[in-house]
Parts: C-alpha cells; sequence; structure tokens
C-alpha cells in the first residue's frame, strides 16, 4: 500500500452561511448540516435539531400518550441521534433515521412503564360519538373518540397508523423506519386499521 | 373463508387508497356483494382508514412551546413523569450536552477506559485483538476513492522509523483529516494484517479520533 494518494475527496462540503445553504438542493444541504454537525459545528447541529424537533416530538406524543414523558424522550431521542450521528450513512434521510430512534425509544419507555399514559376519560370510557360529524377540530367528539382509540390500540399497530396518517410516511420510509419489508408494513396497517374501524364500530362499521 | 378471500383481503388497503387499477377493483367489488364475511371486514376496515385520516388531521397534544436545543442541555427533566432509568439517562444526556455531540473533533476523553484497553505502538503485537486506544503522531494519510476509507499511518515519532499501526477509516465523511505530524489518540478494534506485503498491526475499524495538538 502507498501512502502517498490524494485523500482530497475525503474533505465534505462545506458549511458555512444559511444564504450558502439555502442555495443548494434539499439532500445536498442535509448532507451539508450532518458533515458540519459532525465536524462541531453547533449552529449546523441547531438547525438540525430545529427542523426535525416538531415532527419528532408530535410521534413521540402520539405513541406515549403524554406530552411531559414526550419531552423527556425527546432529550434521549436527541441526544442518541447527535451521539450516532458519525455513524449515520444516508441511507435515508436524517428525519426517517432520527424516527427510528424515536420510535424504539418510545417501546422501550413504554416496556419499562408499561402501558401509554392515558387521559381520564379513557380509563372511565366515557361515551363516544363516533358517527357525528367532525372536522380537524381537537374539540370534536368523534376527533376525541378517534385520538382515544388510537392510543389504546397495541403499539405495533398505533406506530403504523400514526406513522401513515400523521406522519404521512410512505411504505418505503416506513420500512426504514420500522426495519422490515413494505409488504409487512401493509399487512400490518391493514390489521390495525381494520381493529381500529371496529373498535370506533363494534357494529361493523356499515353504513 | 376460501382462498379467494385471502387474496383479495391483502388488496383492501390499496382499494381504499386507490391503488388497485379499474380492473382489479371491479373483481373485488363484485366479490364484496357476494361475500358477507369480507364485506365486513371491509366495513371495518373504511371505518379506520377514514379515522386515520381523521386522526392525520387532528393537531398531536404538543406542549404549548417546542424545547429549543439550549432547554435539553440545560433543563432538569421534570421528575414526575420520570422513570429511574430515564431520568438517569437526561441527565446523563445533559451532562454529556455538546461533548457528545462534537465526538470526532472532542478530546475524546469521555471513551477511555470505558471498553478501549490503553496500548502503545509499540505494544501492539500483545495485543492482537481487542478494542484497544492508542496515540501517536501521524506519518501519513492516504485515501482509498474506490473503498472511500482513509488509512493513517501512525509512530510513536512523527518521522522516526519504528513501529507503527495503520488505522483504517471506513466512513470518514465528516471526519477532520488529521495532518500529517499531528497527534491523535485513536480509539477503535486492534487487528493483524497478514495479507502478503503487509504484516502490519491496525486499528481497524477506526471508531473514534481526537486530535491532540496539530
Amino acid at each position: 500500500m502507498s501512502f502517498n494518494g490524494d485523500y482530497s475527496d475525503a474533505v465534505p462540503p462545506e458549511y458555512s452561511s444559511e444564504e450558502t445553504l439555502a442555495a443548494i438542493a434539499p439532500e445536498d444541504r442535509e448532507r451539508t448540516l450532518v458533515t458540519a454537525a459532525r465536524r462541531g459545528d453547533e449552529a449546523a447541529a441547531r438547525e438540525i435539531y430545529r427542523s426535525c424537533r416538531g415532527p419528532i416530538l408530535s410521534l413521540i406524543v402520539s405513541l406515549v400518550g403524554d406530552p411531559l414523558q414526550a419531552q423527556d424522550i425527546l432529550q434521549v431521542v436527541f441526544f442518541k441521534a447527535f451521539r450516532g450521528l458519525p455513524g449515520f450513512r444516508f441511507r435515508s434521510s436524517l428525519l426517517t433515521w432520527i424516527y427510528r430512534i424515536a420510535r424504539n425509544e418510545c417501546r422501550n419507555h413504554l416496556k419499562r412503564c408499561g402501558v401509554p399514559a392515558l387521559p381520564l376519560d379513557d380509563i372511565l370510557g366515557s361515551r363516544y360519538e363516533a358517527d357525528g360529524p367532525c372536522g380537524p377540530d381537537a374539540g370534536c367528539a368523534r376527533a376525541e373518540a378517534v385520538k382515544r382509540a388510537v392510543r389504546q390500540l397495541p403499539f405495533k399497530m398505533r406506530e403504523v397508523i400514526v406513522l401513515r396518517y400523521q406522519q404521512d410516511l410512505s411504505y418505503d420510509e416506513m420500512s426504514r423506519v420500522l426495519r422490515c419489508p413494505q409488504g409487512t408494513v401493509a399487512s400490518r396497517l391493514n390489521r390495525a386499521l381494520t381493529e381500529l374501524g371496529s373498535r370506533l364500530h363494534p357494529d361493523g362499521g356499515r353504513r | 373463508m376460501s382462498l379467494r378471500c385471502l387474496v383479495l383481503r391483502r388488496r383492501f388497503l390499496p382499494y381504499q387508497e386507490g391503488g388497485l387499477g379499474p380492473g382489479q377493483a371491479g373483481r373485488l367489488e363484485k366479490h364484496l356483494t357476494g361475500c358477507a364475511d369480507c364485506a365486513d371486514r371491509m366495513a371495518r376496515l373504511r371505518a379506520g382508514h377514514e379515522a386515520g385520516r381523521l386522526f392525520g388531521r387532528l393537531a398531536p397534544d404538543l406542549p404549548g412551546r417546542l424545547p429549543e436545543l439550549a432547554d435539553l442541555r440545560g433543563s432538569r427533566p421534570p421528575a414526575r413523569a420520570l422513570s429511574p432509568a430515564l431520568a438517569a439517562g437526561a441527565l446523563l444526556a445533559v451532562a454529556a450536552g455538546l461533548a457528545m455531540i462534537f465526538v470526532i473533533t472532542g478530546p475524546g476523553a469521555a471513551r477511555a477506559g470505558r471498553g478501549f484497553a490503553r496500548t502503545t505502538i509499540a505494544e501492539f503485537p500483545e495485543r492482537l485483538r481487542g478494542r484497544v486506544v492508542t496515540e501517536g503522531f501521524v506519518q501519513d494519510v492516504y485515501y482509498d476513492g474506490e473503498e472511500r476509507t482513509l488509512h493513517i499511518k501512525l509512530a510513536e515519532g512523527p518521522s522516526e522509523a519504528g513501529p507503527f499501526v495503520i488505522c483504517e477509516v471506513r466512513d470518514a465523511s465528516g471526519l477532520t483529516i488529521p495532518q500529517r505530524g499531528s497527534r491523535i489518540r485513536v480509539y477503535g478494534q486492534a487487528r493483524f494484517d497478514a495479507q502478503p506485503g503487509r504484516g502490519w498491526h491496525e486499528v481497524n475499524p477506526v471508531m473514534e479520533i481526537a486530535v491532540l495538538n496539530r
């Protein structure tokens, strides 16, 4: 082996300023940010955190049920993400990679704590209007019923519904987060939706 | 339930999502008119799919303000919501803070003694395997563009002949390339490369590099 080789290829693109970032393609931008964060650029780390915290926190809240616990888990997730950043290989988007860390952290948290935190209404089993008119309004009875039903699903069912409908992930992205084939994702989602429909409409849901 | 039912049920979700062609959708609809079990299952799936779409439009119960990165480093996690194990992890996260984020270019002291045996370059013949941490001067650096690996020749001194190890970094992206003559600390797996023409000790793969002086 010779040690006179040119290693200029190893030098990653430079991250310099917001203006530079805005001018480059999203994939390159992400690569540049990650590379800069690995080098110790705090502004890049802050930008990664700022762009990912919203979807990650909403995923965690939906999986564990309690916003306060979710904030603690968010802390652990980003700690692990930044610690593991040198090992990120760009095989998926950074957000998909952090989704996976968050999903695993939620699963581990629920294993330790038993069950997701449920509001009192869920425990007491309040009535709901599953067929009433409703929009995306958190106060609507049907919306509350749907949220409650999703919260009460087993973790594996809940996570596919949250990833698909709330986080709007494709089957390909879901298979990366869940580390299983797309066919498995589809059949798991099929079962989850059937179960969700059965819980909301014990009579069978026919109209 | 017939085999036909089993096969067609796999198409229920694509049907709900509008992913079936007109022919497949037509055959499925025809089957549903004659199979009460499948029609019932499809009705439940449809109800679940519509509930899922509604769920996706609902705002999650997020806290009023999204935490900033500084909040994560500086705040104490609320004790009420934490299990002891999670609390310990979260506090560790705060304590470690940026030092762990910037692990590649930092002093690297945090990893020393945690499963990595301190080994001088001269001691490598006595340690053919296992995780090691070693220090030395960079005598040469070579980047293999085809393999995308970075090789660093590390020796006891900046230029003199003598024992050396080859440190192989398998993913060099994002790494601050150490300059020739700089002193570095390397964490990784000790190996011996017995291939013809080589016969040298290695740290491969390198897990972490700390630049001690440039």
